[in-house]
């Protein structure tokens, strides 16, 4: 807490504020990539007398829900880490919440990869038509997404043991916590329409 | 009001810090304003390419067509053809016109002109840079690749751009150059919005913001908004070509389920259209702004000017369907998109009203900064008209991918929004450089520009409406188009003349930023904004004190002002006229 006092309280508030709209800015853009994705997909699906098409059937709901627990507990655990972390908690008390919430995300990833494998072993390639395009398309770029914020997350690990928590780690903390957040609710966006629905 | 202010760091001093990861705005103003001449060059030359085409097929292209395409003795084959129109547009679009309007006049103008030291977030500044040269490089790559470059159009439909349509590697680094340069575009909006925002001086309002920083803030808006939809169109053609995925190829609803190349036509189109605006909102802000400065007239309903710019960004989202009509879909679909698009002419003739109120009476000065806004205002006029046509339905029907499309999009946004970057650059140019440009060769570029820009896009028009359409390599194999051979030589004759203008600019460019007078007046043009205030070329940190706002950007003209001067700066108090 030692850098904050020496802000005067108009940059304080400044900076605070240009990080969340700027973050503002940027969730705005990554949803309106993945509403495209949404709107490609109600297109086909709108536009197909019976879905899956052609016969197909649908994906095996067993690793999607293991993944979707991954990622809500994940996020509870980021909860908890931001919490102890801005109320000024020492690194003993957060960094385990943290790696809680990296761990939890590989786990997420885990669960992508072997909902992958499961897949392509049982014939249910990207090729195979369109709606196997649509599950791999998505969860793909979803996937992207998650290992740049598994990456961020990681970042959080220094910032957490220097143990000094300014505007700058505050204002860090925070976005990581929201783009994270942001992430879960697509995949339960993506769980309850392409995987239950 | 959210303000704070920035700290100052130190000059940098080596070569690298300063010119290549430079933080500063000013720097990466200029380094975009060089990357958009490079793509202004490049792009012009393969429109020339696409001219003589179309002009003398069958003919050699002169100088460097021996050397281009030595197999058919400097002709120009029909896929290369493809790939040119593709590739003009394309650098066009993406690499001139967005890098010099968005990224070096945004860039410049926006911390500037509301009394900022930097941009908000410095760093991320630099990066968009350095990632627009990255996705330049790819498509300077896919130049060079087996098979060529994409030559799906600018538009990359399916199946043009599927591996059925472009078997070669061209289509995809087209795609991923466009996805990466995306990224950078939306880290310049996210930038730019929250710069605007939040490091507005001490006393400026919205309202009293120049309409410049209104129109490229109103554009930093949609790209943050519609750029991701090209990327994720971008993004699944890219899948299709590289991992097989069914999205876009046609005939796969009979065999595997329902991909439809649609859907490219829809998601492209839900970015294409604001994307149009992106382009001219910057051209049209600046243009009001320099309507103004040069009538001495405080510009007529400005407040309406912002707020009718602001109802087209808004508009804007609404009407992608227009350029689709002839895809089947629903009467009622095109009847809603056609009310929707005729709406936006009502915010657009308030704003060209406005600016024929800002003249009127005026004491006009023709500097060429002037001549360039009001080449703007015919051409955007004569653009804007045509659109009309296009965007009812049933004269869409029969204008459909003719050449008055060609025309009409050229006038809008190629002839507007280059007269807008010409009249920036004359414009601002002292305050970039320090340098003025030379006023003699800068009419001249003006007149001969406006003059084979004219003959060029009123042409299009014309044999658009006589039936020609676009992207044919060879249109006179069809009899009922051979009479249309003297007008495409005329509108080619038109180009080169325009072509060979530009020579004047770059030279005076050159000239002036490297072997010109130092201006020594830090306010040539006798306007109030707050860039005029401070020295020229603007130093390190722009203000060492940050200004205190008390007035309008458009305060010119007023008799009761005892200054003598016939502007007051904005961080004067307002003397009541």
């Amino acid at each position: 807490m030692s850098r904050v006092a020496t802000l005067d309280s108009a940059e304080l508030e400044g900076r605070r504020l240009a990080s969340s709209i700027a973050m503002t800015v940027v969730l705005v853009s990554f949803s309106m990539l993945f509403a495209s994705l949404f709107l490609g997909y109600a297109y086909y699906r709108i536009t197909s007398p019976v879905w899956p098409p052609m016969g197909m059937s649908k994906v095996d709901l067993y690793f999607p829900t293991l993944s979707t627990f991954a990622i809500l507990l994940s996020s509870l655990s980021f909860v908890i880490f931001k919490t102890k972390y801005l109320g000024g908690g020492s690194a003993k008390k957060t960094l385990p919440w943290l790696g809680l919430t990296i761990f939890l995300g590989l786990g997420f990833m885990f669960t992508q990869f072997s909902l992958w494998a499961d897949l392509s072993g049982k014939g249910f390639y990207a090729s195979s038509g369109v709606f196997q395009s649509l599950v791999y398309a998505f969860t793909w770029i979803h996937a992207a997404h998650i290992v740049m914020a598994i990456l961020a997350l990681v970042w959080l690990v220094p910032t957490t043991l220097k143990n000094e928590c300014t505007i700058t780690e505050e204002n860090k903390v925070n976005n990581i916590g929201k783009f994270w957040h942001f992430l879960g609710v697509i995949w339960l966006l993506m769980y309850f329409i392409i995987f239950v629905i | 009001m959210a303000f704070y202010e920035q700290h100052i760091h130190p000059k940098p001093t080596t070569f690298i810090s300063k010119y290549i990861f430079s933080f500063d705005h000013k720097v990466i103003g200029k380094q975009f304003l060089w990357y958009g001449i490079l793509g202004l060059g490049l792009g012009g030359i393969m429109a020339l390419m696409i001219r003589w085409a179309l002009a003398f097929p069958g003919e050699a292209f002169p100088l460097i067509g021996q050397f281009m395409f030595p197999e058919t003795g400097g002709v120009i084959p029909p896929d290369t053809y493809a790939m040119l129109f593709t590739m003009h547009g394309t650098i066009m679009i993406f690499y001139a016109i967005t890098p010099i309007l968005i990224g070096a006049f945004g860039n410049f103008c926006i911390p500037l002109m509301i009394g900022a030291r930097d941009m908000a977030f410095p760093l991320m500044n630099m990066l968009s840079f350095h990632l627009a040269v990255l996705s330049a490089a790819l498509l300077v790559i896919s130049l060079f690749v087996p098979l060529g470059a994409a030559a799906s159009g600018w538009t990359a439909y399916p199946t043009l751009s599927t591996l059925i349509g472009s078997p070669g590697t061209g289509q995809t680094f087209w795609a991923v150059a466009i996805f990466v340069l995306g990224i950078s575009s939306t880290m310049g909006a996210i930038n730019y919005i929250t710069t605007v925002i939040t490091l507005r001086a001490p006393g400026m309002g919205y309202f009293d913001m120049p309409l410049t920083v209104w129109g490229l803030w109103l554009t930093a808006i949609l790209n943050a908004i519609f750029l991701p939809v090209l990327g994720a169109g971008g993004l699944l053609l890219v899948f299709d070509r590289v991992f097989g995925t069914q999205f876009f190829l046609a005939g796969a609803a009979a065999t595997s389920g329902t991909g439809d190349p649609v859907l490219f036509q829809h998601v492209f189109w839900i970015f294409g259209h604001p994307e149009v605006y992106i382009l001219i909102l910057p051209a049209w802000g600046m243009v009001s702004d320099i309507l103004s400065f040069f009538s001495r007239k405080p510009a007529f309903g400005a407040k309406a000017t912002a707020l009718s710019m602001t109802s087209i960004t808004i508009l804007s989202t609404l009407v992608y369907g227009h350029h689709m009509y002839t895809t089947q879909l629903s009467p009622l679909l095109t009847q809603t998109f056609m009310t929707l698009t005729m709406t936006i002419s009502i915010p657009s003739a308030i704003f060209f009203a406005n600016w024929l109120g800002t003249l009127w009476k005026g004491s006009i000065r023709f500097d060429t900064p002037m001549l360039f806004s009001l080449g703007v205002v015919f051409v955007f006029g004569l653009g804007g008209l045509t659109g009309l046509y296009l965007g009812t339905v049933t004269t869409d029907l029969y204008l459909h991918d003719t050449y008055f499309v060609v025309g009409h999009f050229h006038y809008t946004m190629a002839a507007s929004v280059l007269f807008g970057s010409f009249a920036a650059i004359y414009f601002w140019m002292p305050k970039m450089f320090g340098k003025m440009l030379n006023e003699t060769w800068g009419k001249i570029h003006f007149w001969l520009t406006m003059l084979g820009l004219n003959g060029v896009f009123f042409g299009m028009l014309f044999i658009g409406y006589a039936g020609m359409h676009r992207r044919l390599y060879d249109p006179f194999v069809y009899e009922f188009l051979q009479h249309l051979v003297p007008i495409n030589t005329f509108i080619t004759w038109s180009a080169i003349l325009m072509g060979l203008t530009q020579i004047i600019f770059v030279v005076n460019f050159v000239h002036a930023v490297f072997w010109g007078k130092d201006e020594t007046d830090p306010n040539p043009w006798k306007v109030g904004t707050l860039e005029w205030t401070i020295p020229s070329p603007a130093p390190n940190y722009n203000f060492d004190k940050i200004p205190v706002v008390k007035c309008g950007p458009h305060e010119l003209g007023n008799p009761n002002l005892t200054t003598g001067r016939d502007f007051q700066y904005q961080t004067e108090e307002l003397v009541e006229a």
